[in-house]
C-alpha cells in the first residue's frame, strides 16, 4: 500500500469540502504520477476550482488526505503549498501589472539577494526561463503591456522559477490562439519529461486527446474513475460529464439569409487593423477566426465605437452612420457581448435584474427616470426563464452565478433590446459544456429572429458549428472568407497562420 | 440559543451604522444631561446642516468611484458671494447666482475628471485651491457682513418652520431627494453601476461620462447651498469658512458604510454618519473636552467604525 502511493507524485484521497452547508466537493480521488499529464474535466460548478484552492492552500479540506510523493501533506496556507512544490496557473492571472516581467517572475524572492534589486541578473534569469519554454518576451517590459497570451507565459515561467513537482493549469488555452496553444503543449511536454505531474483542467475535449495521458471527470463534487485517454473517446467523456453526446452540441439550423444589415468598409486602427471590410445580413451568423492579437476584437470594438478607429465607414441598412461612442451604436440597434465577461460584460456586485435592465433603462422607467419595480422584476424574470439562467430570482448578485450563467446574463441584456446586430466576442470562454449548448441555441434563435450576428471565437469547432460564413484574420487583415462547404479546422488554421 | 446569538450578531454587523448611531445616542445621553434638551438638539442639527447637505453630494461622487476635495472652498466662495450679491441684487437672484457659482466650480471638476480623465483627487485638489483663492479675491480677504436689506436671508437662517430650524429642513429635503434618486431612479442606478464597473456600463450604451460629470456639478451646487445657509445662519460671508470641511464630509460618508472604491453606499446610512459625527463633537463640547483631544477621539472612532464595516464585507 505504502509503496503504491510512493509512485504517485500527487494523490488526493476522498477529499470533501462544504461551504456553509453546501457541499462543493463530496468525494474526490485523483492520482497523478511523475511525468503524467492528467486531465481534469467537469462542468463549471462541478468543484474543480474548489479542489484547486484546496491544493493551493486558499481553502482547507474538511475530509480526506493529500499525499505528495507518498508523504501526507497538510496544506494550511498558500505558503505551505508553495513549499511542497505545487504550482498553479489560474484563469485569472496573479501578476502585478506595473512591475516588469522579471520582477513578477521572481516577486517572492526579490529580497533574497540583499536590499538592492539586481535588475540585470534578474532579467537574464527571467529571459532564460522564458526561453526554456520556447517563447521570447523582453523581461524588462511591464506586464501590463503584454498580451493575455504573453501574460500566461509569464505565469508559467513564474511557477517554473520555483522547484515545482505538481503544476495545475485551469483552462490555460482559453486565452490562447491555435499556435500559442501548440507552444503551450510543447512547454507541458518538456515539464512532463522533467518528472512534473501536470493536472490540466479544460473544457476542450480535443486538447485532452492531444496531450493527456489519463482523464478524471468531476461531476457534482464527486470524481469518476480515471480513464486512460488512449482507451476512451469523446462521447464517453461527454456522457460522463453531462449525459449528452457531441453531435448534440451544435443545434441544427436552417439559414434564411435576408438583406444586408451591417456593412463595414476599410476599417483601420493605427498599428492594429488595416482595411477590414465585412458585411452581415439578416438572419446570418458571420464568424471571425484568427489568433489572439490578429485584430478581431479590435475590429468589432471599433465598429461598436468602444474604441476609436482611424479609417473606415460603417453602414446600417445601407445608410452611412458615424458613431461617437457605444451610446450611438446601441441607438442604431447594435449590441455587443464583450470579450471579458467580468471586466466588461456584467457588474458582479449588482443583482441579475439590474444587469439585465442596464441596456433598456428607458423601458422600465417613466419620463422622469423613476423605475417601475414590478415591471423590471417581471421583465427580468421572463428573460431569466427564457435564457434558462440558473438563479432563484433576479435579485441574486450576478457574481454568485457560474461563468456560463453570467454569460447568459450578458446575452439577456441584449435580448432585452430590439437589436438588429449582435456582436458576440468569445461567446463561450470559460463556460461549461452544458451552458455552451444553451448559448449556441440562443445564437441560433437570434438569427432565426432575423438578427445579424457576428461571432468571434478562438474555438474553431465552435465557429464551424454555428456560423454560416467565417472570415479569418491575421495581423490586422482579413486573410480569407470561408463558406460552409469550405469549413475545416485545417483551412481556418492555414489562413490564421498565413500558410496558404 | 447559539444560532439566535449568531443571527443577532449578524444582524448587528449588517446594520452596523444604525448600531453605532444608537450607541452614540445612548452614550451621549448618559454622559451629559444637557444633550437631550430641545435647545441642544435643535442647535446641533442646525449646525450639522451644511456638512449634511454636502455629504449627500459626496455620497453621489464617491458612489461613482470619485472624490471631491474642493467642497470646503466652494462653501466659502458661495458664502462670500451671497453676502456680496445680496447687497445689490434681489435676494432670489443673489441666491441663484451663488448657487450657479458652485455648480460652475463643480462642472469644471467634472469636466476634468470625466472628459479629461484627470484623477478626481488631483482635479478637485486643484479646484480646492483655485476656488479658495476666488473666495478671497471676491471678499478682498475680509469677512463680509450680510446687508440689512437682505434681512430675509438671515431671518431664514436663524428661523424655524413648525419648530424645526430652517437649515435642518433644507438638509432633510436634500436627504430625501438623494435617497429617492438612489433607490427608485435610473440616475442613482447608473451611478452605482458606474462605480462598480464603469466599462460594463459604457458598453451597455449609457452616457457614463455625462453621469460622472453631473455628480460633480451637483456636489458643487450642494456645497454652494451649504455656503448660503452658513452665511444665512451667521450673517457673515467668510472666505475662511469650510477649511478642512471636505474631511468631515468624507468621514461622514465613510462612517455611513460607503465604499471609497465606489458602487456601494446609501443615503440613509450617510445621513446617520453625519449625525454620528455631529453628536461626537457635540457631546465632547458639552463635556468640555479640549479641541486637541477631540481630534484624537474623532479619529479613533472613525477607524473603529470602518473596522466594524470590514466584518460586513466578509
Amino acid at each position: 500500500m505504502e509503496n503504491k502511493s510512493l509512485t504517485n507524485r500527487v494523490e488526493l484521497r476522498n477529499i470533501a469540502k462544504s461551504f456553509g452547508g453546501v457541499a462543493a466537493l463530496k468525494d474526490v480521488t485523483l492520482k497523478a504520477m511523475p511525468g503524467e499529464i492528467h486531465a481534469l474535466m467537469g462542468e463549471n460548478g462541478a468543484g474543480k476550482s474548489t479542489l484547486m484552492k484546496i491544493l493551493s492552500g486558499v481553502h482547507q479540506k474538511d475530509k480526506g488526505q493529500i499525499f505528495i510523493d507518498g508523504e501526507e501533506a497538510h496544506i494550511k496556507n498558500t505558503f505551505d503549498s508553495k513549499k511542497l512544490g505545487i504550482g498553479i496557473i489560474y484563469q485569472e492571472f496573479s501578476l502585478v501589472p506595473d512591475l516588469s516581467v522579471a520582477e513578477n517572475i521572481f516577486l517572492n524572492r526579490l529580497g533574497e539577494n540583499g536590499w538592492w534589486l539586481k535588475r540585470k541578473k534578474l532579467n537574464q534569469e527571467a529571459a532564460g526561463l522564458i526561453e526554456s519554454i520556447g517563447f521570447t518576451i523582453d523581461p524588462s517590459v511591464k506586464v501590463n503591456r503584454l498580451s493575455i497570451a504573453q501574460q500566461q507565459v509569464v505565469e508559467i515561467a513564474k511557477a517554473l522559477s520555483e522547484n515545482i513537482k505538481v503544476l495545475i493549469l485551469d483552462e490555460p488555452s482559453a486565452v490562447l490562439g491555435p499556435t500559442e496553444v501548440l507552444k503551450l503543449f510543447d512547454t507541458l511536454f518538456k515539464l512532463k519529461k522533467n518528472g512534473v505531474a501536470i493536472i490540466y483542467i479544460s473544457h476542450h475535449l480535443s486538447e485532452i486527446f492531444k496531450i493527456a495521458d489519463r482523464v478524471t471527470v468531476i461531476k457534482d463534487g464527486t470524481s469518476s474513475e480515471t480513464l486512460d485517454v488512449a482507451n476512451t473517446d469523446k462521447d464517453t467523456i461527454i456522457r460522463m460529464m453531462l449525459g449528452r453526446t457531441l453531435n448534440a452540441m451544435f443545434p441544427p439550423r436552417e439559414t434564411a439569409v435576408g438583406k444586408e444589415v451591417l456593412r463595414a468598409e476599410n476599417i483601420g486602427i493605427a498599428g492594429k487593423v488595416k482595411n477590414v471590410s465585412l458585411q452581415v445580413n439578416e438572419g446570418e451568423v458571420l464568424g471571425i477566426a484568427g489568433l489572439v492579437g490578429s485584430g478581431r476584437t479590435e475590429t468589432v470594438r471599433a465598429i461598436f465605437a468602444a474604441d476609436k478607429r482611424t479609417a473606415g465607414t460603417v453602414f446600417i441598412h445601407e445608410k452611412k452612420v458615424a458613431f461617437a461612442s457605444p451610446v450611438d451604436a446601441v441607438k442604431h440597434g447594435i449590441g455587443m457581448v464583450p470579450e471579458n465577461r467580468k471586466l466588461q460584460g456584467v457588474i458582479l456586485s449588482l443583482p441579475i435584474k439590474e444587469n439585465i435592465s442596464l441596456t433598456n433603462l428607458k423601458g422600465i422607467s417613466n419620463g422622469l427616470g423613476f423605475i417601475n419595480a414590478p415591471k423590471e422584476t417581471g421583465n427580468a424574470d421572463s428573460l431569466i426563464k427564457k435564457l434558462n439562467i440558473k438563479a432563484p430570482n433576479g435579485d441574486l448578485a450576478t457574481g454568485k452565478l457560474s461563468g456560463g450563467n453570467q454569460q447568459k446574463v450578458v446575452l439577456a441584456k441584449w435580448a432585452n433590446t430590439n437589436c438588429k446586430v449582435m456582436i458576440i466576442d468569445e461567446p463561450t470562454r470559460g463556460v461549461d459544456v452544458g451552458a455552451k449548448v444553451e448559448i449556441y441555441k440562443l445564437i441560433n434563435d437570434l438569427a432565426a429572429q432575423g438578427v445579424a450576428t457576428l461571432v468571434i471565437s478562438s474555438e474553431t469547432a465552435e465557429l464551424m458549428g454555428i456560423c454560416d460564413r467565417i472570415l479569418v484574420m491575421r495581423e490586422g487583415q482579413i486573410q480569407g472568407e470561408l463558406n460552409k462547404t469550405e469549413f475545416t479546422e485545417e483551412n481556418i488554421l492555414r489562413l490564421s497562420i498565413g500558410a496558404h | 440559543m447559539g444560532t439566535t446569538l449568531k443571527n443577532s450578531i449578524q444582524l448587528i454587523i449588517r446594520h452596523n451604522t444604525i448600531v453605532i448611531f444608537l450607541i452614540m445616542l445612548l452614550v451621549s445621553a448618559m454622559m451629559s444631561d444637557a444633550f437631550f434638551t430641545a435647545n441642544n438638539l435643535s442647535n446641533l442639527i442646525r449646525q450639522l446642516a451644511p456638512v449634511g447637505i454636502v455629504s449627500m453630494g459626496m455620497l453621489l461622487v464617491i458612489l461613482t468611484g470619485g472624490i471631491d476635495l474642493s467642497v470646503g472652498s466652494v462653501v466659502a466662495m458661495a458664502g462670500v458671494l451671497i453676502a456680496l450679491f445680496s447687497q445689490s441684487m434681489p435676494l432670489s437672484v443673489a441666491v441663484l447666482a451663488a448657487l450657479g457659482s458652485g455648480v460652475l466650480a463643480g462642472a469644471v471638476s467634472g469636466y476634468l475628471v470625466s472628459y479629461q480623465k484627470i484623477a478626481p483627487f488631483i482635479a478637485t485638489l486643484a479646484l480646492m485651491t483655485i476656488v479658495r483663492g476666488c473666495g478671497f479675491i471676491f471678499s478682498k480677504g475680509a469677512p463680509i457682513m450680510v446687508d440689512d436689506q437682505a434681512a430675509a436671508l438671515t431671518d431664514f437662517g436663524s428661523g424655524r418652520t413648525l419648530g424645526i430650524p430652517n437649515p435642518a429642513i433644507v438638509l432633510f429635503i436634500v436627504f430625501a431627494i438623494t435617497a429617492i434618486l438612489l433607490k427608485y431612479n435610473v440616475f442613482g442606478r447608473i451611478l452605482i453601476a458606474t462605480g462598480s464597473n464603469e466599462e460594463a456600463v459604457h458598453l451597455s450604451g449609457i452616457k457614463v461620462h455625462l453621469y460622472k460629470f453631473s455628480v460633480y456639478a451637483i456636489i458643487g451646487g450642494l456645497a454652494a447651498l451649504a455656503g448660503i445657509i452658513s452665511t444665512a445662519r451667521t450673517s457673515v460671508g467668510s472666505p475662511n469658512l469650510g477649511v478642512g470641511m471636505e474631511l468631515d464630509v468624507i468621514a461622514a460618508v465613510v462612517i455611513g458604510g460607503t465604499s471609497l472604491k465606489g458602487g456601494k453606499g446609501s443615503a440613509i446610512n450617510t445621513f446617520l454618519g453625519v449625525l454620528i459625527l455631529g453628536m461626537m463633537g457635540n457631546v465632547m463640547n458639552l463635556l468640555d473636552i479640549t479641541a486637541y483631544s477631540q481630534q484624537i477621539i474623532k479619529g479613533v472612532i472613525i477607524i473603529l467604525a470602518v473596522l466594524l464595516q470590514r466584518f460586513q464585507d466578509k
